[in-house]
């Protein structure tokens, strides 16, 4: 009778195991099946996280500088067709099936001194974006299917845009998809035009603001006090 | 200005203390912070104006930003607040509005005179063209002229053409290059759901879990949503699977390859069913309340011939019929037929069958440019009607298009030969409806569609039609055995017009030349994949004499006498049409948003209905239109979906002993269609210069060829020497080839076969039978 009570005892915690498990099992099936969110999906750009970028600040200031292989503004320019253009792949590319990711990575996203090409590699802004060739082509030939009369306008010079003598440049160039104020202005591949004195203070722009490439100047009206006191 | 890194610790502390200074200074002081002396270095640039549009390219439809400096467009930047691409773009889109500069652009009508061009005035080339088309009337009736448009037509130009047409002429002969990219996607809509366009939209990408590519290497030709879809890969554990007879950049990008000999996809297909059904995975309540199963015709030929006709004759079956005919499509009877692993085909449908998994299932050209085009897509829906995974976020079968307007102007406008804005010609309530919006007797519209594109081009060989006009497009690249229309538009007797903006060799064959306006030298809308309408304004002057096609159309049809259909203002014209055109759409079902919310935002979804647009239709918690709880297909009258007993049928020219290789055909990420613009975009053109035919490196290694070598290429219809590629962009199956179709200088089409899917219409552009020969 003893042994009877014991084990129906068990049965029974063993059945209850397995209702409770397999409820628990159903209710995790259910949750999983209403996967749906309404949250809106984060946009695929960083937006605000330019900050992140900066983590290599101090590996930054640390570099030593190369000024034999440093590329010129000039140089950096000529890659784009119109000023704010992706830049064409100035070299030839080993393989054209893949999209880019880590083959285009393993130099771009982190940099280095190429002996191939004499030079450092341009560190990407986005490396979270891996479809690298849906923007950026290698140039296979050098001749035309027909003349074009687009012209490049003019790109921004360097120099000119801080409003006192050592104030703060501001931002002359729209930055989406370009955050991370380093990659561009802080490696041993920034033209030396563009370098800045002091890549260890993280936050760009606390002190560099954009000038009004995103903003629609003629669109703001002159902003006028109200009066109140003359109001009626 | 350059300063060296840190000289040392001293100066640097200066240097800093100096800049916190001038920073507080200038914060202190925001007036002299923002003071204009600051912004005097930048080049204008810095104050373009910028505008948004919705990219002139493919289907996808991205908004982009155009900067406009003195007149002139100058920049592109994606649009962060489009819902579309979130601010991304391709290479094409940010290098397009280099297109409207090319050298050698039409600027002025051209009338061909003793074999030469010469140039005239707008006014005297519409009158000729007006007069020539009355005079063919006259001659031999209204079915001798017709109208050739494009996927890339703006919503006005294809609605003026289809009321000057339909409407006001009285004859169906209006075709439109969509016929050539997805017209079976329209007839797989049509026959599964009996409403055209996807259920879902571009938003589903980011909470599917499972991609399944159906021949659709997205990351050459929808790179934009392939990006969306490897950004969601970087945040959660998703997969991307890719079906394709190539290898290519997709393939290679994604979690698994799987390769299928051509023409197989539709025993793929339903050997997923198979599968499904056979582990229990097919959700049963959904196919109970919400489908309905049916067969129609098999072996329904290949429209090789002149003439051809076609009528399916659908009859319901039960699902133990259906049961029951999947049984010839077991994975291990279809492995050895398409040359897929069983493996592969359960592991395909093992994420279809999981109802944890939300998937979406792609594809464009590969599906639809098929012999059994309507089939394959009906085969897709299938999958996703028997697993009831289907107009709910994330769960979506969804085709996508190749042309800015192809949906939205030959979809929605209706510019095919059976079709009106709203509904079809064959039908009398809609033939009132037209004819009443239209402002014509409603027996000017005639009850029977005339000639679908291959057709069309065919009546052109034969002299059925002697006028035709050809907007937007270069047929003269794109048709499939095109030496034989080529050769049909030279006729004597032919009257060709082709409004381009560069010559092409389309152009080679007019009559008269008309130069357009292109994309945002006027003004206008575009329908994308997803259904979204999206208008731009005009942000450029048009050159010379330029007119935009809508306004040809407009000056023509005044010129035939129909000033009172064609009252138009030239300042409004745009708005007045599209005010006229959304008549026909009113409604849940498929109500189009008003002009002031395009202008507004980045585009909406139809059905557009109070206020909102629909992203998920036929499910009653997002669609508007639906009648019941849960799901409600309510393009067919009972409310439900059908899911069709198609079976495996071969391609119509299949490899053998004298044509030994698959040709297959497509693009490449660089140009866009024929590349009459993207050539002319010097980054895109220096990129990829020139066609190629890529070969299997194996295959290649056995003939001795390698990249740069000139191969010949042989077919029934013809042959052609192109450079091999070996081991480049794409990797074709061994015993198959692969060429892209944008190079005038090698036209690929000369030599590929206009067989058609006998519903649909629309030319197998990917296999034929083709002899491959080192030169």
């Amino acid at each position: 009778m003893k042994r009877l009570g014991i084990i129906s005892l068990f049965t029974l915690l063993f059945a209850v195991f397995i209702i409770v498990w397999n409820y628990s099992y159903q209710s995790g099936l259910e949750e999983a099946y209403i996967p749906i969110n309404n949250n809106k999906p984060t946009s695929y750009f960083l937006e605000n996280e330019g900050m992140e970028y900066s983590k290599f600040d101090l590996d930054y200031a640390n570099m030593p500088f190369d000024e034999n292989h440093q590329r010129t503004l000039e140089e950096y320019y000529k890659n784009r067709a119109y000023y704010g253009a992706p830049p064409i792949i100035p070299h030839s590319v080993k393989e054209d099936l893949n999209i880019g990711r880590n083959s285009c990575l393993q130099c771009h996203q982190s940099g280095g001194f190429s002996k191939r090409f004499k030079a450092y590699a341009p560190i990407v802004p986005h490396p979270e974006m891996t479809n690298c060739k849906q923007c950026h082509v290698p140039q296979k030939s050098n001749s035309l299917f027909s003349e074009t009369n687009f012209k490049k306008g003019k790109f921004p010079e360097v120099g000119v845009n801080s409003a006192l003598n050592g104030s703060p440049p501001t931002i002359p160039h729209p930055i989406q998809m370009r955050k991370n104020c380093l990659s561009c202005h802080a490696t041993p591949s920034t033209p030396k035009k563009i370098r800045v004195t002091h890549p260890e203070r993280i936050d760009c722009m606390q002190c560099h603001v954009q000038s009004n490439n995103n903003i629609n100047i003629s669109e703001l009206e002159v902003f006028i006090r109200k009066n109140y006191t003359n109001e009626k | 200005m350059y300063t060296s890194v840190l000289t040392d610790r001293r100066s640097f502390i200066k240097r800093m203390a100096l800049l916190s200074a001038m920073t507080a200074a200038a914060t202190m002081f925001p007036g002299i912070l923002f003071a204009e002396e600051q912004e005097r270095g930048l080049p204008k640039n810095g104050n373009l104006d910028w505008k948004k549009a919705p990219c002139r390219f493919c289907g996808v439809g991205c908004g982009v930003l155009v900067g406009i400096e003195n007149g002139k467009a100058v920049a592109v930047k994606g649009d962060p607040k489009s819902e579309v691409n979130k601010g991304l773009c391709c290479v094409k889109g940010y290098h397009s509005v280099i297109a409207m500069y090319g050298k050698d652009r039409l600027t002025k009508p051209l009338i061909k005179k003793n074999g030469k061009y010469v140039e005239t005035s707008m006014k005297e080339a519409l009158d000729l063209i007006a007069s020539k088309m009355k005079e063919t009337i006259k001659d031999y009736g209204k079915d001798a002229v017709s109208i050739y448009g494009s996927g890339q037509w703006t919503i006005p130009d294809g609605y003026v053409a289809s009321k000057l047409f339909k409407g006001c002429i009285g004859t169906n002969n209006v075709e439109a290059n969509a016929r050539l990219c997805m017209a079976s996607a329209v007839t797989g809509f049509m026959t599964s759901f009996g409403m055209d366009e996807p259920m879902g939209c571009y938003e589903d990408i980011d909470y599917a879990d499972v991609f399944v590519l159906w021949g659709n290497n997205m990351a050459e030709m929808h790179p934009v949503l392939f990006s969306r879809m490897l950004d969601q890969r970087s945040k959660r554990n998703i997969k991307i699977i890719d079906l394709a007879t190539r290898t290519t950049r997709t393939s290679k990008a994604s979690d698994r390859s799987i390769i299928f000999e051509p023409q197989t996809d539709l025993a793929i297909a339903n050997a997923i069913c198979y599968e499904i059904i056979k582990n229990g995975w097919v959700n049963k309540s959904f196919v109970e309340k919400h489908c309905n199963f049916s067969k129609g015709l098999t072996n329904i030929g290949y429209g090789l011939e002149d003439k051809f006709k076609f009528k399916d004759k659908p009859e319901k079956i039960t699902f133990e019929e259906y049961k029951k005919f999947l049984e010839d499509y077991t994975p291990e009877k279809v492995s050895k037929l398409s040359g897929v692993s069983v493996r592969d085909i359960k592991y395909m449908a093992s994420y279809y069958g999981d109802p944890n998994k939300k998937v979406m299932s792609l594809w464009c050209m590969g599906v639809n440019q098929h012999t059994r085009g309507t089939w394959m897509n009906n085969l897709v829906y299938n999958i996703h009607l028997l697993t009831g995974k289907i107009s709910e976020p994330g769960n979506s079968p969804f085709s996508l298009t190749g042309q800015p307007s192809a949906c939205g102007t030959v979809r929605e406008v209706g510019t095919l030969t059976h079709k009106l804005p709203k509904g079809v010609v064959m039908n009398k309530k809609h033939r009132e409806i037209a004819a009443k919006i239209w402002d014509v007797p409603v027996e000017n519209i005639s009850p029977k569609p005339t000639y679908h594109t291959v057709e069309m081009f065919r009546a052109l060989d034969r002299g059925d039609i002697k006028f035709m006009w050809i907007q937007v497009t270069n047929p003269m690249v794109t048709m499939p055995k095109l030496k034989r229309y080529r050769d049909a538009a030279k006729k004597e007797g032919r009257f060709i017009v082709v409004s381009d903006i560069y010559p092409t060799p389309t152009t080679d064959i007019a009559d008269v030349i008309l130069p357009s306006a292109m994309w945002i030298e006027r003004e206008g809308m575009y329908g994308n994949s997803e259904r979204r309408t999206q208008y731009f304004e005009q942000m450029v002057e048009p050159p010379g004499e330029s007119m935009s096609d809508t306004w040809q159309l407009i000056e023509v049809a005044k010129r035939m006498g129909y000033e009172k259909q064609f009252y138009y203002k030239e300042e409004t014209h745009i708005e007045e049409i599209y005010n006229e055109y959304i008549q026909f759409h009113k409604g849940k079902k498929h109500g189009m948003a008003p002009l002031e919310v395009l202008k507004e935002e980045s585009g909406a979804i139809w059905p557009y209905v109070d206020g909102k647009s629909t992203q998920w239709r036929f499910n009653s918690k997002y669609d508007p239109a639906t009648t019941k709880e849960g799901f409600d297909f309510y393009g067919k009258p009972d409310g439900r979906a059908v899911i069709w007993q198609r079976p495996y049928e071969p391609a119509a020219e299949v490899p053998d002993s004298d044509y030994p290789y698959w040709l297959n055909t497509g693009r490449v990420i660089e140009h866009w269609h024929t590349g009459s613009m993207t050539r002319r975009i010097p980054v895109l053109h220096k990129a990829m210069p020139y066609a190629y035919v890529e070969l299997n490196p194996e295959d290649a290694k056995r003939m001795r060829i390698k990249t740069g070598d000139k191969v010949k290429l042989t077919t029934r219809r013809g042959e052609i020497i192109m450079p091999a590629s070996v081991n480049e962009r794409g990797i074709p199956a061994p015993m198959q080839v692969f060429v892209p179709f944008f190079d005038e200088n090698m036209l690929i089409n000369d030599i590929t076969l206009d067989s058609f899917c006998p519903i649909s219409k629309e030319p197998d552009y990917k296999k034929c039978a083709v002899k491959v020969e080192k030169v």
